[in-house]
This record gives C-alpha cells, structure tokens and sequence, in this order.
C-alpha cells in the first residue's frame, strides 16, 4: 500500500514539476541574455495548448509515429519512477537500478528515432541519425560515472547507492564522486540536448539534433514528446542533486521529513538548473563533430573517476 | 525417456535427408517432408533437452549410433546438461525455422533442388546436434567436419553468384584451419589421457604441465574461436553467412557459431581445470573487442544480411566478454562469481540464438519480397509487410538489449559480474572490468543505432524502390516460425527465472555451484541488495503507466481532429523518395566520428564543360575495407601463394619423379626407424 | 598532525590534486590559446591552495613563501604576460595539435595509470597519506606530452609551465617539511626567467617567420 502511495506521488510529482523546471531555465537564461523571458509556467500553458490542438498526421506515416509518443512517455515516466527523489528509497527501485534506468531511456529514444524517420521527411532522418550517434558516444561516459559510483556503494540499486552516499562527510570531497559528476553533468548535457551540444531554442533546421526528430509532430503527440523531454531532463538532474549532493533527503517517511526533503530538493533542482542555465549562456554551441571530443573528456573523466579509488584509496 | 525423444529426433533428421533426397524430383513433397521432419525432429530435441535439464539427476542417457569397428573411433552419444542445453538451442530453432522453411522454399521451387536443399538444411540440424552431443573427440570431430561440410553446400547453394562460391570456399579455408588446431588441441589431451573419451578428459588440466596447458589453450581458442568468429579470425563469417538462403543464414548464424561456443565452455570449464590469469584477460579483450568492432561495421553495411552477420560477431564477443569474466573468478576462486558471469553468457547465447534467427527470417522474408539485400532500395515496407515489421521490430528490441526483451536481460547480467568483478582482485587488472562494461555500453548503445537504421530504412518511410513498392505480406508458415522467435524473445524477457532454472544442473556440473538469482520476479546479482531488475514488473508498470497519456488526450483532446496530410518536411514541397535520409547517410556520423578506425576510401569523380562547380555528372564512390583483410589475410595470403610457387617445381609432371619421391620418403623414413 | 586518509585536510587535498588533473586533461583538448591560459592559472591556483592546506596544517610557515609566489608569479604575472602576448601576436588558437584531441585524452588517460603505477612503491614516504605524488607524475608526463603534441610556442610555453606544477606539486607531496625551500624558489625564478625569455623568443620568431609554427624552425639549419 505504501508503495503505491509512493508510487503515485512520485508519478505525480515528476508530471507536475517537469515542465516547471524547463520554465525555470527558459526565463533565467532569457534573464541572463537581458531578454524578458517567457513566464515560468509558461511550458504548462504550452502543454494544454498543445494537447488541445488539432492533429496532423504525415501521409506516410505508419503506426510507429502514433506509438511512439506513448512509448517514450511512459518508458520516461517508468525511468523517473526508480529514480529516488524526495525519499532514499524509491518506488520502482526493486524493478531497476541504474542499468534498467539507462535501458529505459534508451527505449525511448530508440522509439524517438524510429519516429522521426517515419514520415519520409529528410530532416527527420537526419535528427535519428545525429540523436542515435550522440547517444552512442555518450555512453560509455555515462556508464563509466555510473559504475563508479555503483561501486562505491556497492550496488546498481539507485537506493543504495544514495544510502552509501548519504555517509559522514561530504561525499563530492572524494575525487571519485567529483570526477564522476563532472562526467555527469556533461552527459546530462548531451542527453537534455543543451548547448555546447545542441541548442533547445533553435530554428535552423540544419543545426537541429532533437528538435529535429519533432519536425512532424503537431498536437497532443507533440505535448506527450515534449512533457516526456522535460521529465528526462528532471529526472536525470534529480539523479545528479540526491547522488552527489545527498544531504536532506528523507530516509524515513513521516510527512515532516519527507517535506522538509521536498523543499530541499527543490533547492538543489534550482541550483543545478542554474549552473545549466549558467553553461547554456557561456559557450557557443559545438560544431557536431567536436561534440565527440566534448564527450571523450566526459569519457576520460569518468575513467579516472573509477582510476582515483586507486589513486586515492 | 530422453532416450527415446533424443532418438526420435536425431532418426526425424536423418529422414528429413532421404526423403529430401529421394524427392529431389518433386518440390513439393520434398518441400513437406524437409520442413515436417525438420519440425517433429525439433519438438523431440526440445522435449529431450528439457526432460534433461528438468528431470531428477538420473542415469545420463547415452548410447551409440553404430557399432564400431575401429578402435578409438566410437560414435558415442551422451547427453549431458551442457549438451543438452545447446540442444536445447538447436531444436528450438529447428520447430520455428521449419516452420518458415515450408513457405520459404517456395520461392526455390522449380527454380532450384527443394529437395537437396531440405537435405541439406536437416543435415545440417543433424550434425549440429551430433556435435553437441557426441562424447569423444574422434567422433565430435567427424561431426564438427561434416557440419562444416553441409554449411558450406548451404552457403554456396547458390552457386550461379560468384558471391556465394567465393564465400563458400573461404567458409571452407577458414574453417579447415580451425579444424587443424581442434585436431592439435585433442591430441595433446589425449596424450595426458590416453583416451578419446570427454569423460577421461575431466579435470584433465591438474595432469598437464603449464606450457602443454597453455598450448591446449591457444589451439582451443583459435578453433573454436574460428567457428565462432571472433575478430581477427571472423573473415569467412559476413561473407558466408548473407548469401545462404535465409533459413539456413539464420541456423548458420543462430547456432553453427554456437558450437564455437559450446567448444570453449565445454573445454575450458571442463577440461583445463583452474585457468591463469591472462586466459580470462584473454577472452575478456577479444570479447570486448569483437564486440565493439562487430557492431561498427554493421554499421556501416546496407546489405540488410551481410548487417546482420556483422551483428553476430557484436553478439560472440559479448558472449566471451562473460565467459572471460568468468575464467577470471575462477582464477581467482569465487565459483559463485564464475556461475553468474557463466550463466549471463550462456544466457546470452540462447537469446541471441533467438532474436539472431528471427532477425534473420525478417530479412529472408523481406529479400523474399523485394529481390534485394540492398536496404537503399527499400523502405515503406512496414504498410505492405506488417506484421513482418511487427516481428522485425521485436527482434530488433531485443538485440539492441532495451528492456524488457531477453537481450536486455542477459546484458543485465553480463555488466552485473563485470561490476563484481571490481571487488574480486586488487591489482590494476581490475580496472578492466568496468572498463569493458562501459565498451559493452557503447556497444549496446551503437547496436541501437544500427537497428534504428536497419529498421527505420528498411520498414519505414517511402518506398525507395519499384520492388519495395510492390511487395507483399509473407506466408503464413513463415509468419508462424517468425511469430514463435518473437514470443520466444518475449517469454525469455519477462520470465528470466524461467531460464535461470534451467540452467542450474548445467552450473552445477562446471562449477559446482547452484544460483538462485530469482526471488519471484525479481533478478537479482549475487550479492543481497546488490542490484536487482524486473523486467516484467517493468512491462506491467509501462502498462499500468499508460493510461495516463491516453487519459490526457480523453480529458482534453476529445474534441481535437485528426487530418492526415502529405509530411511537412519544413514546408519544402514535392516530398520525394529520393530525398529521404539513406542508410549511408544514417551511419555517416559514426563513419565521420571513427574515421581513424575505418579510414573509409572515397573516390569522387566529376565531369565538366567550362568550370568544376557546374558539375555536369558526379559519382561518389566510398567503401570501407577492414584492416584485418588488408593487413593480415591479403599479406598471408600472398605468402601462401608465393610458397605454392615455389613448390610448384616439385610437381614436375613426370611419373619418374614421383617415383624418385616416394622411394626417397621410404628410405628416410627406414633410415629413420633405425 | 598526523594525517590519515580520511580526515578533512587530507580528502581537501586529494580533490584539489584531482582537479589539478582534470585541468590539466582540460587543457589536452583545448584550442583556444587565451583559454588554455585561464586554465593554466585555476591550475596553478588549485596549487597553491594544496599548498596553503600543506602549510596550515602541518605548521610549516615556510611553504606560505611557495603559496605566495605561486599566486603572485603564475596564477596573475605569467597569465596576465602570456595574454599579452597573445593579443600582441593575434592568434587566437592552436590550429593543428599532432594528434586529435581524443586520442590525446586517452593517451593522458593511460600516463595518468602510468604515474599511479610509478608513484606506487613510494606511497609509504608520502606525508600526505594519498597519492598526490601519483598525481604529479601524471601531471609531469602529460605536460611533456602535451610539449611535444602542440605546434605553437606559446602553447609549448604553457605545458612547460604545467610540468613546472608538477614539479612543484611533487616537491610538496613528498616532502612536507623535507625538501629546502630555496630548491622550490629556485625552481620557480628559473622557470619564470625561462618564460619571458622565450615570450620575448616567440615575438622575434613572429617578427621572423610571420609564423609561430615551432616545426617551420627546422628550416633554419643550412
């Protein structure tokens, strides 16, 4: 029962803030270009215009393009349900750790791609082809960070590795989790499409990477993919604050605890989405064929992340 | 009663040839009676394998075939659980590619012998099956050869294409040299033994000294390393196995490289006792380099077979990587840890066996449709072929290991002991562990790409070509082989227990440990709360999870209407199938990105009256060569033939010269004897 | 004070030692020139507060004279002469490293093993209770490496000075109160004097050559 009070708490918690946290970043970096910005909640008023449009369907198009949104939706959505947020213990963490965490977005993005070479389209194909690349080199970074801190805790259960975490001290002092995070947060990078790697805002349909695969996509199937983009993206930060900067979590569940944990882990979201926000206004985007070595940094920072229980044992 | 089932299967086989034979003349018959021997041979392997690996720890069945007249040479059938596991394998393919084959074949009739094909195809099931069962190396051998024989009549079935008679031949070459090493390898074992017997050779590896061991090692390795195909001796494996017909190309590569398998866990976890350190090391880097290699060039192949024979080498490599793992707990002596990382790669051979074979019907069926491997020319099938697509599709999520299909599972599996692995030994050696498992996620990751590609291109989107366009559904009987792979892929996804179980007399036999692994359906590592995965809670969470988009488009969308136009494609208009995105041009990042690794060759050849940039014709031309090819086979090559020069001057045409060699021989070798 | 690993000192400085390498790995890949300095001068920073915990906590006020001319010499006059330089020549970034940025990530990757494996028998002289000697020696090869992998002077320029903190981090990690100061003054005066000669050298070579490509030097030899 309490498991699947938690459950829906979470699912709820996940669909409500996603879109707040991509507001958040719309208006700081407009703010910090001395643009105006649109509102913060303007992503929720976004999603309810789109849900309410009428549909266009590319003639071409065969049952993989309705599928798709569904698929990634809700493989996202399972994604952030083993991830823990306001609590250690999350509430899918029995069905999968951290590999079935990685497995399910790659479940969606291989939808995504499928979807966007549907329609016949050339600049769809193009989005797959650059999506499936960088995912590909992204990789081993990722895993490389993820298995060092899974070793660290001894277990790829995303629970455990936050009660080991959650030990005296600060856990960003040991170079291990400091190198792996700065992996990390390069791969987040790359998987939220930010910008040294691609630019969410853009409107040259060449420089596309994501949004490229979105060309055909129109009403509520749009609102699906783009709530799902804004769940990753939530869910992947959350993973980095409750890891690396574990203090505050609740580990037991009384209300007290558990709201006290809410606004803290508010507070690490929004300091999180700052440095984003702080790396989006600062670099220029990467033309694609550097985007590798960006990541092969990401790689080797991650490999010496996993070097440094050696080097600093 | 396996006794009996084992024996019904294998006289099935051996039916299947004569009838195939003796009907050469009439398709049909020979037609039914291939695949019905094919199917009824299977169901009695399956049930054989199963009443093995289930059944009570019983008397072992084993008998012979045939009574023998020479010494040594005893054709001697055991089944035991490794056997009977990799049976298992065989038949289980055996029921769904019959199944195919019956409508399959119909694209030969009249055109080609239905009846030497069936012949052959359950010839090859039949010493396929012998090879796993035979229980002495004289007679694992003759079946080892006598399936590469039936392979090769498979894979040059064909034999107008000069394709298929070049890879043929090259099957042949390579497969030879493997059998050589085999030969070499057996004999050391028998010298320590003094027996042809796989039971005198138990444990053999405390008798051997540490050079002989090791030598055992290398001539097992490079063996059964070339029937499994493992870079650099995998050449022959994307030559040979595209150009069969595609029910054999999916046996060839669903199983036959299995044996290969079948060869090193028999002979390392058996035989050669607690291995050094640097085997494992060993298999570990061929595993995580086959791996990675095999994929990159599927990538960048748009021959929608030859893609899928690349695929294969990917899925070897990830086999070893657990195998080598493996090796390397028990030299370290953690059984429990060798078991898990044993279990995820015998795992992952049954699975790969099956999305492999179903991927590879998928193909057949669509090359059956459209008369090309040429992916370029495809496209849009997935309107006139759906449920084919529909197949295709399983099979492709389950080879790009996403969950909640059975190759997410065995991956699971496979990075789970490369993580124990950290914990087992102190020295810098561990680093490899983590290392590899993050080359197995780039692996799995670019396998992904490849099949979004080898998908998205061949079902998708705007037919490219007239054939594609005027393509129609596949048979019924090849729906039906293909629809068992996909729910085989679906069942060994979502009930892991299932498998694990099954595989318990067989780990209890190499390494003498049982794991549980499963607390209902819950996969979990060795150790307590050291990661677990559901897949099928997952699969039942994604379903429970999905009425909540399908409640937003009620709650909102209810009014909202759907129009179906032409594609948008940024407004630019006139939407031709020439201008969708290729599978060249889907992989050019990674071929841009590996350039060092590829270096693909580009040529660019370009007409003009008055100025270069007003190109009146241009032709791009671009391949890739492996630098295995150009480095090693084509140099070695060139010695070979230079050697056989050379020689040439002793084959001097003359009778009196021959007769001066074998008096000269016999001298010597009198000379010798005293 | 007796170190061990775990207190809070000792984690400080092993994660500063760990940044210093991450720079320095940055600055493999790194093309921009006026970049390149900047991370050279959060290097030489990270250094001296290594240097500053060193000298705090284990009371050795003499290590403070490393800490200041650290921060006075490289982390502002060297970074504030090579930026000048840079304006003054006009070129922005290192075209053409030998070998491209991934392959020399990994081959940074494997000195850095290399360094670990090295600076293993001697762990048990280390004050310090962590590898930061491992560190340094990772820090050594990969700025030759990175001397031998760039073309522009004035990059060479910047991985001399990255061997040089190396140097000095090596200097500090293995003897806490050993080694004498005025070996590590002499050090820096040395390398400093070596800097601005050769930013004086890249100039003429400039004014020369209209090139500051290091290998168009071989031409000078009859």
């Amino acid at each position: 029962m309490m498991t699947f009070v938690a459950t829906v708490a979470q699912a709820l918690l996940l669909l409500a803030l996603a879109p707040l946290l991509t507001g958040c970043i719309r208006n700081w970096k407009a703010k910090l270009q001395n643009r105006r910005g649109p509102r913060v909640w303007q992503p929720y008023l976004d999603l309810l215009k789109f849900l309410r449009k009428d549909m266009v369907i590319s003639e071409h198009a065969s049952w993989i393009f309705s599928a798709m949104p569904y698929v990634l939706f809700t493989s996202t959505l399972l994604a952030g349900l083993m991830v823990p947020l306001v609590t250690v213990a999350a509430p899918l963490s029995l069905f999968g750790g951290a590999l079935a965490f990685v497995g399910l977005l790659a479940l969606g993005r291989f939808f995504l791609a499928l979807g966007g070479l549907d329609t016949a389209s050339a600049f769809g194909g193009m989005g797959s082809s650059r999506e499936m690349t960088l995912a590909a080199i992204a990789e081993p970074a990722l895993m490389l960070a993820v298995f060092t801190v899974a070793i660290q805790a001894g277990s790829t259960n995303l629970s455990r590795v936050l009660q080991a975490a959650q030990g005296p001290g600060w856990t960003l002092l040991n170079p291990a989790y400091a190198l792996a995070f700065a992996a990390l947060f390069i791969v987040l990078l790359a998987e939220t499409g930010r910008i040294p790697i691609d630019n969410p805002a853009t409107h040259l349909e060449l420089t596309m990477i994501h949004e490229a695969m979105l060309l055909e996509y129109s009403g509520r199937y749009l609102a699906l993919i783009e709530w799902s983009a804004s769940i990753k993206q939530l869910v992947l930060m959350a993973l980095l604050a409750n890891i690396f900067f574990p203090a505050g979590i609740a580990t037991e569940m009384t209300p007290g605890r558990v709201g006290f944990s809410l606004i803290v882990f508010l507070g690490k979201l929004l300091v999180l989405a700052g440095a984003v926000v702080l790396v989006e206004t600062t670099n220029a985007k990467l033309r694609l064929f550097r985007v590798p070595d960006l990541l092969g940094v990401a790689f080797i920072l991650a490999a010496l992340a996993l070097l440094s229980t050696f080097l600093f044992q | 009663m396996p006794d009996l089932l084992l024996k019904l299967s294998l006289s099935a086989y051996a039916f299947g040839i004569v009838a195939g034979l003796a009907a050469a003349r009439r398709d049909e018959l020979a037609r039914l009676a291939g695949a019905g021997a094919g199917l009824a041979a299977g169901t009695c392997g399956v049930a054989a394998a199963l009443s093995e690996l289930i059944g009570a720890p019983g008397k072992r069945v084993a008998f012979n075939l045939w009574p023998s007249l020479l010494p040594h040479l005893r054709l001697g059938v055991r089944l035991d659980p490794l056997g009977a596991y990799f049976l298992l394998i065989v038949s289980a393919l055996a029921i769904a590619l019959s199944l195919y084959s019956f409508g399959y074949v119909r694209g030969f009739c009249g055109r080609k012998s239905v009846g030497a094909l069936a012949a052959f195809f359950n010839g090859l099931l039949l010493t396929t099956t012998l090879v796993f069962l035979a229980s002495n190396a004289f007679f694992f051998l003759i079946a080892w050869e006598l399936m590469a024989l039936t392979a090769y009549c498979l894979v040059s079935f064909e034999h107008e294409t000069k394709e298929s008679r070049n890879a043929g031949v090259l099957l042949f070459i390579m497969s030879h040299l493997g059998t050589g090493c085999l030969i070499a390898g057996f004999l050391l074992l028998f010298q320590a033994s003094g027996s042809y017997e796989f039971e005198s050779f138990r444990r053999l590896g405390v008798h051997l000294s540490a050079g002989r061991r090791d030598a055992a090692f290398l001539l097992f390795l490079v063996g059964f390393g070339v029937k499994a195909g493992i870079i650099p001796l995998h050449i022959w494996l994307p030559a040979a196995h595209p150009v069969a017909p595609s029910h054999a190309s999916a046996l060839l590569s669903g199983v036959l490289i299995k044996a290969g398998i079948y060869g090193l866990t028999r002979v390392l976890f058996e035989f050669l006792g607690t291995p050094p350190n640097w085997w494992g090391v060993t298999l570990l880097s061929i595993g995580t380099v086959s791996a990675l290699l095999g994929v990159l060039y599927a990538l960048m192949e748009h021959d929608l077979k030859r893609l899928l024979a690349y695929h294969s080498i990917e899925n070897i490599g990830i086999i070893l990587m657990g195998l080598g793992a493996a090796l390397m707990f028990l030299h370290t002596h953690h059984p429990i840890l060798a078991t898990f990382a044993l279990i995820a790669s015998l795992y992952h051979t049954l699975n790969h066996a099956i999305f492999k074979a179903l991927l590879f019907l998928g193909a057949g069926a669509v090359v059956h449709a459209t008369h090309t491997r040429n992916m370029e020319e495809m496209g849009g099938l997935i309107k006139r072929m759906p449920k084919t697509a529909l197949c295709f599709l399983v099979g492709a999520v389950a080879i790009a290991a996403l969950p909640p299909l059975n190759g997410f599972v065995s991956e699971w599996l496979t990075y789970q002991s490369l993580l124990l692995g950290f914990g087992t030994t102190s020295s810098l050696i561990r680093l490899m562990f983590p290392l590899c498992g993050a080359m197995l996620a780039l692996t799995g990751a670019l396998a992904a790409a490849c099949f979004v590609k080898a998908f998205g291109i061949t079902f998708l989107a705007q037919p490219r070509g007239e054939p594609a366009a005027q393509a129609r559904e596949a048979s019924p009987t090849m729906l039906a082989g293909m629809g068992l792979l996909a729910a085989a892929c679906i069942f060994l996804g979502l009930f892991p227990s299932a498998l694990v179980r099954l595989l318990a007399p067989l780990t209890l036999e190499l390494t003498g440990q049982r794991l549980a692994l499963t607390s209902g359906s819950i996969l979990t590592n060795t150790r307590p709360l050291g990661g677990t995965v559901s897949t099928l809670g997952i699969a039942l969470m994604g379903i429970c999870l999905l009425p909540i988009p399908l409640g937003l488009w009620l709650v909102f969308a209810r009014h909202s209407r759907v129009r179906i136009g032409p594609t948008w494609d940024c407004g630019l208009r006139g939407l031709t199938p020439a201008m969708e995105y290729t599978a060249t041009g889907f992989s050019k990042p990674i071929r841009m990105i590996f350039k060092a690794l590829f270096r693909p060759k580009r040529e660019v050849q370009r007409e003009y009256d008055y100025s270069p940039y007003f190109a009146k014709t241009l032709r791009f031309d671009s391949h890739i060569e492996e630098p295995f090819v150009r480095r090693l086979y084509r140099p070695l090559n060139r010695a070979v033939l230079r050697l056989s020069r050379r020689m040439r001057t002793l084959q001097a045409g003359s009778i009196h010269a021959y007769l001066i060699y074998i008096f000269v021989t016999f001298l010597v070798l009198l000379i010798f004897a005293l | 004070m007796n170190s061990s690993p775990s207190d809070f000192p000792s984690q400080l400085i092993t994660l500063l030692a760990a940044g210093m390498l991450v720079i320095q790995l940055l600055m493999a890949v790194q093309r921009m020139l006026l970049t390149s300095i900047r991370l050279f001068a959060l290097q030489s920073l990270l250094f001296a507060a290594i240097a500053t915990v060193i000298a705090y906590c284990h009371n050795a006020p003499e290590v403070y004279w490393v800490v200041g001319l650290t921060l006075a010499g490289k982390v502002c006059f060297l970074p504030w002469l090579l930026n000048r330089q840079v304006r003054r020549i006009g070129i922005v970034q290192e075209i053409a490293p030998l070998l491209n940025p991934s392959a020399s990530m990994l081959l940074c990757g494997a000195f850095t093993v290399v360094g670990y494996l090295v600076a293993r028998p001697f762990t048990s002289l280390e004050r310090l209770g962590n590898n930061t000697l491992a560190v340094a020696i990772a820090l050594l090869l990969t700025g030759f490496f990175l001397m031998l992998n760039r073309r522009k002077a004035i990059s060479q320029v910047l991985a001399l000075l990255t061997v040089e903190n190396g140097a000095m981090l090596a200097a500090v990690a293995l003897t806490t109160y050993g080694m004498p100061l005025v070996v590590e003054v002499s050090m820096f005066f040395d390398i400093l004097v070596a800097v601005m000669v050769l930013g004086i050298l890249v100039y003429r070579i400039r004014e020369s050559f209209a090139s500051m490509d290091l290998s168009e030097l071989k031409l000078l030899k009859g």
